[in-house]
Formats: structure tokens, sequence, C-alpha cells
């Protein structure tokens, strides 16, 4: 897996995006869709060894939070869950594939020091 | 210096102040593809995909010899190390490149962006990349494929399209590979297959050997229709 890739990736964003407040930052919110195959706690720890690794980044927390998988059916213009990767709309029971949540690997949310 | 603990629950600490802010981690990748894209108009690309040792390379060697005189392919193959696949393709006459990713699972949109500066593309119909054996990590990133093809071998067993999901789901084309071996060993196509289609109903399906040359000439009709049909969208615009 490539968690510590992710990881850097995640300060490289957050160093363009932020690049005068980078040092204020004290969480970080990832949002994770399954389908992104990250598994949080690989994640966290993948976080963690970074921090070890760059004593610049210290005092940083990361959380993450998973989504589950939503398919969008066009038959009857509805959301429904997939379980057990069954990509089918459980109201009519068409197969779907539009997926409109479970892909994602997004920093959601930044907090910073006072 | 401290050793690395795992982390376990640990609460917020501080007292805060919110920004919301929604940065996809994948944007700079997904960017690049679609450079790739534009870079490749006239190109078909496959995004070739599968465990280690399911049989790219050599269905890719064999593919080469069968689609010589119809469409002109070349490759473009990601290994962790070493440039051995691409010598067995270039033995083969294959138009071949090596990407070495340095240890990583996967290729992503940048590596092939860059090695298309050194990789002469002229007169090719067809460019397929070999990816980086590994059904979970490649899912994630578009290399800026026309059709991501995934390769399941009879010896991997069949419950692999619903352990690796996203792979499947973003597949257009499951090849079942090893074809030979299927008396040998527990491996049900038909249950490959309904457990791929339970992911993705649109999948296509076709069994080949790359030993017996099972499915191989279905294989490169497959190629062959695909890249007329890009060339006639190419045409029209
Ligand atoms: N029986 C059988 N073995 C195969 C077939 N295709 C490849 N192999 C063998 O499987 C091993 C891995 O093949 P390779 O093409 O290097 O797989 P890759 O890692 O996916 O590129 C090699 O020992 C091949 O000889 C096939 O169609 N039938
Ligand atoms: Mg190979
Ligand atoms: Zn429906």
């Amino acid at each position: 897996m490539h968690e510590i890739s992710l990881v850097r990736n995640i300060f490289r964003t957050l160093k363009e995006e932020f690049p005068d407040d980078f040092g204020q930052i004290r969480d970080i919110y990832l949002t994770v869709g399954i389908l992104s195959n990250v598994q949080p706690i690989a994640m966290e720890n993948a976080f963690q060894a970074v921090l070890e690794d760059e004593p610049g980044y210290r005092n940083k927390n990361l959380k993450v939070e998973v989504l589950p998988i939503l398919i969008h059916c066009h038959y009857c213009d509805k959301n429904s869950l997939v379980e057990q990767y069954r990509f089918i709309c459980s109201y009519c029971g068409k197969p779907g594939k539009d997926v409109i949540q479970g892909e994602e690997l997004l920093i959601k949310k930044v907090e910073f020091e006072d | 210096m401290e050793a690395i603990k795992p982390k376990s629950n640990r609460a917020a600490v501080g007292s805060l102040q919110c920004d919301n802010t929604t940065f996809n981690l994948l944007k700079v990748n997904d960017f690049v593809a679609k450079a790739i894209r534009d870079r490749l108009p006239e190109v078909l690309v496959v995004n070739l995909c599968s465990s280690p040792g399911s049989g790219k390379t050599t269905l890719l060697q064999e593919t080469g010899k069968r689609l010589k005189g119809k469409i002109n392919m070349a490759v473009l193959v990601g290994d962790p190390e070493t440039e051995r696949d691409a010598i067995r393709m270039r033995d083969v006459g294959i138009h071949a490149l090596q990407i070495v990713t340095g240890g990583m699972c996967h290729i992503e949109a940048q590596m092939i962006y860059q090695a298309l500066d050194h990789f002469d593309l002229d007169g090719v119909d067809l460019l397929v990349i070999e990816n980086v054996g590994n059904l979970v990590c490649p899912a994630a990133f578009d290399l800026g494929e026309d059709f991501r093809v995934t390769v399941l071998s009879a010896t991997e067993g069949d419950d692999k399209p619903k352990k690796y999901p996203r792979m499947f789901l973003t597949s257009e084309l499951m090849l079942v590979s090893k074809s030979d071996l299927l008396p040998y060993v527990p491996f049900s196509v038909e249950a490959a297959t309904l457990d791929a289609r339970d992911i993705n109903a649109d999948i296509e399906v076709i069994t080949v050997s790359s030993l017996n040359g099972e499915g191989l000439d279905q294989w490169c009709d497959w190629l062959i229709e695909r890249v007329s049909e890009k060339k006639s969208k190419f045409q029209e615009a």
C-alpha cells in the first residue's frame, strides 16, 4: 500500500494551500470512501511515522472518516447504499455503477491552533 | 530517539479555529491524466492491471506477434525494480520502455507523462501500459487510458473480483488468463464472471491462454475494434 506517499501528499497539499499558516495546523480531517482502499488505521500509523521523520511536522493529528458507497439509479432517480459490493439499485434492482460517494480521498477540514 | 508508536484512539487537543476546505489528494493525478488524453487523441491507451505473475508480460508478447501487420502496438511497462519485462517485450520485436517505479506499488499519471517524452509514438495505434502487479493501489490512479483491462489468472482463485472490487468496477474487460490450467485448479470462470458482474454489470470477459493460444484472437480482435473506434472518433472531431 501507498499510505506513506499519501501522507506526504497531504503535507504537500497543505503547504501549497497554507504557505503561511502551515505550522499552525493542528487537526487534519481526511475523508476516504470505501473504494479508495485506504485503511484508516494504516493511514494514521503512516502519519505518525512521517511525523517522527520530520521534526517540523510535530503536533499534528490526523482524523480519518470512512464513507460507504452510494450509487445513483437512472431509472428511478434515487440513490442507494451498496452492500457486499453488489452494485444494484435497492429500489428497482437494476445494476448501476454511477458511484456518487465512496471513491473520496479528500482533506475535508483543517483546524488551526489559536 | 523516540520509537514510533502505533496509534490507538487519541482525543483532540487544543482550542481550535475551523476552516472548511476540500482538497482532493488525487487532483494532481487526475489533472495529468487529462493531459495524457489530450496529448494522445489518436492512440488507443489500455491500462493492463493484475496481481503479480498473472501473465501480463507473456500475454503482451503473444499479442504483439498476432497484431503484427494489423496494428502497431507499443508498451510501457511498470515494475518496482528491474528492466526485465521491457527486455522480454523487445526480444519479440515489441517497441517497449520500462518505467521503474522505485519500489512504488502503482504507476501514477505523472510517470506516464514523463515517459512519453522519451518514447517515440510515431505511427503507433495502441499503447498498452502494463501496470505494477497489484490489484489494490493502481485502481485509484487514472493513467489517461481509454480502457482498463484486468487480468485474473486461473491459479489466483475465482473469489478475487469481490476482494478487489474497485479494480473490477473500473475495468471494461476482464481477461481470465492461463486457461490451459483450468482443468487442474478449482477455478470457475462462471463464478468469477458472476461476481465481477455483481460489481460491474457491463464488464466483458474473455478467457485466454498464452500457452495454447485460446482466446487470443478474440482478445486481439477486441483491441483492433477499439483502435478503429478511437480513430474514427478522432477523424469525426
Ligand atoms: N500455464 C500458463 N502459464 C503462463 C501463462 N502465461 C504466463 N504464464 C507463466 O506465468 C508466469 C508469470 O508470467 P508473466 O507474464 O511474467 O506475468 P506478469 O507478472 O503478470 O507479467 C511465468 O512463469 C509465465 O511463464 C499461460 O497462459 N499459461
Ligand atoms: Mg510483467
Ligand atoms: Zn433504480
